[in-house]
């Protein structure tokens, strides 16, 4: 039996991969050139001084999946190289567990991962981890802040590694944590202060020649990597003040966006001991840069929580958190037809949507009225459109939606037997409708029509974006949009808007919500470094405790006005269309000295952020995330990695074009 | 001497997504069925108390998501675990067909430090609809499976009638013991395993 392509069949491509196909060839091809180039100037004087089987690489995409390889050590004209080769797939018979699906994809990973010749002179710091339960890995931490993904060494021999490195180049262990060995630890104080800063320009300040031709493939990665940290450089300066525009019209954006994806996701956990590592040594040395920077803050007496120095209106982590979080403005009532109308000028446009965004901000919008109002927020309705466009729109729209409905309606049971992919999504798609939302009379009991609605939505949905077809979690939010719109059709579009936006939650290889949970690290370790330090230590890092969260806009947390009324707030991006991650840091916030009291451990806790559901004070929290945004500011923009969901649609072509191309 | 205290077992359950995983644990541990569970998103436990002979232990039981595009949360959650249940609905083949998938990755995400004996317990759920009429997978087919992957104990339950699951997991708890090592180390913070064998079970169950 094809195995693996039934493997394959049962879930939805992953297109973000085949996209990459392209790119992923041409890195090859410039890592092969670059190789032979190497080998032949290499001369003769190299010998291997140490190799290791079965060091395998996790591409967080398919954390299942490994790559595995082989990681040398070679001497070269008095100059250390640190090479890892992945094994070919023929001789993937030494990767035992004898997984083959998805081969195409790990093809390609193996080629992305490939790590060649690498001067040790161009390593700053080597963290080793063996964990209690597990198998141990290091990470490689250049200079240049950049990291190579965790190489886990499955048959053991990290200490043997440590033990021939040292004989080879000078490499001491840091005096904070021994599992910590610095090479090379003489480099300037200045990159260093640089270094400690954010994480987009820890990348940025990288040293580009010294990883010339030395990182083969990753090179490109990284190239792209630093434009962007560029960029981010950028953003934070302060005559910076449109951010988010900015950071969608980069034409660098585009070449860039899928390899840094789906890079920094490989490296998110190498990110985190990069920071880590350079504000240890950062704090240690107490820079001049730094000191003089806290002589500006008298209060922020205990220095190994205030990182955020450079920045002229960080705001001190240590005295926000004394105050009590009652900076957010009074909520409103919500908006109701009276004040709605006035938005609307004689033929129906909105002149004034950023006072509208401003005031459903403030206050929501009253039941009544969510079902025209809502449709501006999704972008479904231009603000400046009239009354007559939209009409027309609808007809449109309608007619359009039911061409894409036919295309699955008309499959016949015989064309069904021969189709699998299809056969599973709709199974899948009802098992899920009739496990959503039941409790609310709308949904609730057997045959229920509006169950159906939601069925044929979603099969729909999934032929309009076949690529990224369903996946559970979409039928929640759906649910509330039907709820509101009533109207099939009305509610598929809305519904494709939300996607345009939360689309990446759902990809297969998870892209979105790890670019997610890592700003929130990020944001988290900002606004509340005790709390962060705490995960740190829990090692809670991973922030998986937040996970339905995100994916589904705390769809299950609040009741389900309640989830309406969040929604708009999120939706009209006032503040910040990250403001969903604010929200994440307040509550954690709310019950940081529970956690942290109770000395919570990652299961503890994740049962207990699972527990809240139902019991978190919406506008409360609304309040605090409102405060936090605007204490964070520029520096909270700086945590979020650029096309972290939500991100804004562009006007004319879509965020994620290659869900788009070939809508069937 | 730490014989008296209480240890934790942690069990996962995995397979496909609707197979009735959230069913079984929720019936085995709260004695109820609802159909108005939602589907999982990411991770969630009960816990249990269950008592052998004189000992009482905490059953921890996780519940992940069984979409095939969340599975790589599971790292997270599968480390440590003492007992992986299996679970397929015996009214949909492909749910038996990626018994073998979800095997193999509870093994390489879990990486349980003796793959080969790592206990699994295999559940054929739903047995109840259209009063068996409906069942694609033959409880032969079923156990024949399990035998060839070491002997897998087999149960057929209904989560919706309370069928078998009190028995399943009571075997799923016997066999979760029998990884831990002799002398109790109290769960779960620094038990030390960097290379060594931790799990040394006597093969099979025998319940
Ligand atoms: N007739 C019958 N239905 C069941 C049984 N167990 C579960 N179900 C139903 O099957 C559907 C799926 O059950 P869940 O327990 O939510 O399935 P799950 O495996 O947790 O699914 P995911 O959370 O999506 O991975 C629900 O509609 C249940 O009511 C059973 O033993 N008999
Ligand atoms: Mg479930």
């Amino acid at each position: 039996m094809q195995e693996a392509d039934l493997h394959d069949l049962s879930d939805d491509p992953d297109y973000a991969a085949s996209q990459q196909q392209a790119l992923g060839r041409s890195l090859y091809r410039s890592d092969s050139a670059k190789s032979t180039e190497m080998d032949s100037g290499g001369g003769g004087g190299s010998e291997t001084v140490y190799v290791k089987d079965n060091v395998a690489i996790h591409p967080t995409q398919y954390a299942s999946e490994r790559i595995s390889g082989r990681l040398l050590l070679v001497k070269r004209d008095s100059s250390l190289f640190m090479t890892w080769i992945p094994y070919k797939l023929s001789v993937g018979g030494t990767d035992s567990t004898g997984r083959s699906s998805n081969a195409g994809i790990l093809e390609k990973d193996r080629k992305l991962y490939t790590i060649k010749d690498v001067p040790l002179a161009d390593v700053h710091s080597i963290r080793r981890h063996t964990p209690t339960l597990g198998w141990q890995y290091i990470i490689v931490v250049l200079s240049s802040g950049l990291a190579f993904p965790p190489l886990y060494f499955y048959n053991g021999g990290v200490r043997e590694f440590l033990a021939t490195l040292k004989q080879h180049v000078f490499i001491v262990r840091s005096a904070d944590d021994a599992n910590v060995f610095l090479a090379n630890d003489f480099q300037d104080p200045l990159q260093k202060s640089l270094s400690s800063l954010e994480l987009p320009r820890v990348v940025s300040v990288a040293n580009g020649a010294t990883l010339h031709g030395s990182v083969g493939a990753l090179s490109s990665v990284e190239n792209s990597e630093r434009r962007n940290g560029d960029m981010q450089i950028a953003t934070s300066s302060s005559e910076y003040s449109g951010r988010n525009k900015h950071k969608l019209h980069d034409p660098a954006r585009d070449i860039s966006i899928q390899v840094l994806e789906k890079f920094s996701l490989v490296t998110k956990f190498a990110r985190e001991t990069t920071s880590h590592l350079f504000r240890e040594n950062h704090n240690n040395d107490s820079s001049i840069h730094e000191r003089k920077q806290l002589d500006h803050k008298p209060s922020s007496a205990s220095t190994d929580t205030q990182k955020i120095s450079s920045a002229p209106v960080a705001p001190d982590p240590l005295e926000f958190d004394k105050l009590p979080l009652i900076w957010g403005k009074q909520r409103q009532q919500p908006l109701d037809v009276k004040e709605w109308v006035c938005f609307l000028d004689a033929e129906g446009r909105i002149t004034d949507s950023k006072a509208l965004r401003k005031r459903i901000f403030y206050g929501g919008v009253e039941h009544s009225i969510r079902k025209e109002v809502w449709k501006f927020l999704l972008g479904y309705h231009p603000y400046d459109s009239t009354y007559a466009e939209r009409e027309y729109l609808a007809s449109v729209k309608k007619s359009e939606y039911e061409i894409i409905k036919s295309q699955w309606q008309s499959i016949s049971p015989a064309q069904a037997r021969r189709f699998t992919k299809f056969r599973e999504r709709k199974g899948l798609i009802e098992k899920d409708v009739v496990r959503t939302d039941r409790s609310i009379s709308f949904y609730d009991g057997d045959d229920n029509p509006n169950v159906a609605v939601l069925h044929d939505i979603l099969l729909t949905y999934s032929f309009y974006n076949f690529d990224l077809g369903y996946c559970q979690g979409m039928s929640d939010l759906l649910s509330p949009i039907f709820y509101v719109m009533e109207d099939e059709s009305e509610s598929f579009w809305c519904f494709v808007e939300l996607m345009e936006r939360l689309g990446p939650n759902f990809n297969r290889d998870q892209s979105g919500m790890h670019s997610q949970l890592f700003a929130l690290l990020k944001l988290v370790e900002l606004l509340d470094t005790p709390l962060h330090n705490y995960f740190s230590k829990t090692e809670c890092l991973n922030y998986f405790f937040c996970f339905r969260w995100l994916l589904i806009q705390f769809k299950r947390e609040f009741e389900y006005e309640e989830v309406m009324r969040l929604w708009e707030v999120l939706w009209t991006h006032y503040l910040s269309e990250h403001l969903h991650l604010y929200i994440c840091v307040a509550i954690l916030k709310r019950y940081r000295q529970k956690i942290m009291g109770e000395e919570m451990d990652f299961d503890t806790l994740l049962k207990f952020i699972n527990e809240l559901s139902g019991r978190i004070r919406l506008g409360d929290i609304l309040r605090d995330a409102e405060a936090l945004c605007v204490c964070a500011g520029e520096n909270g923009d700086a945590c979020i990695p650029p096309g972290t969901p939500p991100s804004l649609p562009l006007e004319t072509a879509s965020l994620y074009p290659q869900q788009d191309q070939d809508d069937i | 001497m730490a014989s008296r205290r209480r240890m934790l077992l942690k069990v996962i359950i995995l397979g496909d997504s609707g197979v009735g995983k959230t069913s079984l644990m929720n019936q085995y541990v709260n004695r109820k069925f609802s159909n108005q569970y939602k589907a999982t998103i990411g991770a969630d436990f009960l816990t249990k108390e269950v008592q052998f002979e004189d000992r009482l232990f905490t059953l921890q039981i996780w519940d992940t998501a069984g979409q095939e595009r969340f599975q790589s949360l599971g790292v997270a959650f599968y480390r440590g675990a003492d007992c992986c249940v299996l679970v397929y609905d015996v009214n949909v083949a492909k749910s038996f067909d990626n018994l073998n998938n979800w095997r193999e990755e509870f093994l390489v995400q879990a990486s349980p430090s003796d793959p080969e004996n790592f206990p699994f317990v295999v559940l054929g759920n739903k047995v109840d609809v259209e009063g068996g009429n409906s069942r694609v997978v033959s409880e032969k087919k079923a156990k024949a499976w399990c035998a060839s992957k070491g002997n897998i104990p087999y149960f057929e339950t209904s989560a919706k009638e309370g069928i078998n699951v009190e028995a399943a997991f009571q075997c799923i708890a016997q066999n979760a013991l029998k990884t831990e090592p002799e002398e109790e180390i109290y769960f779960p913070d620094t038990i030390d395993v960097a290379g060594s064998g931790r799990h040394q079970r006597s093969s099979g169950c025998e319940c």
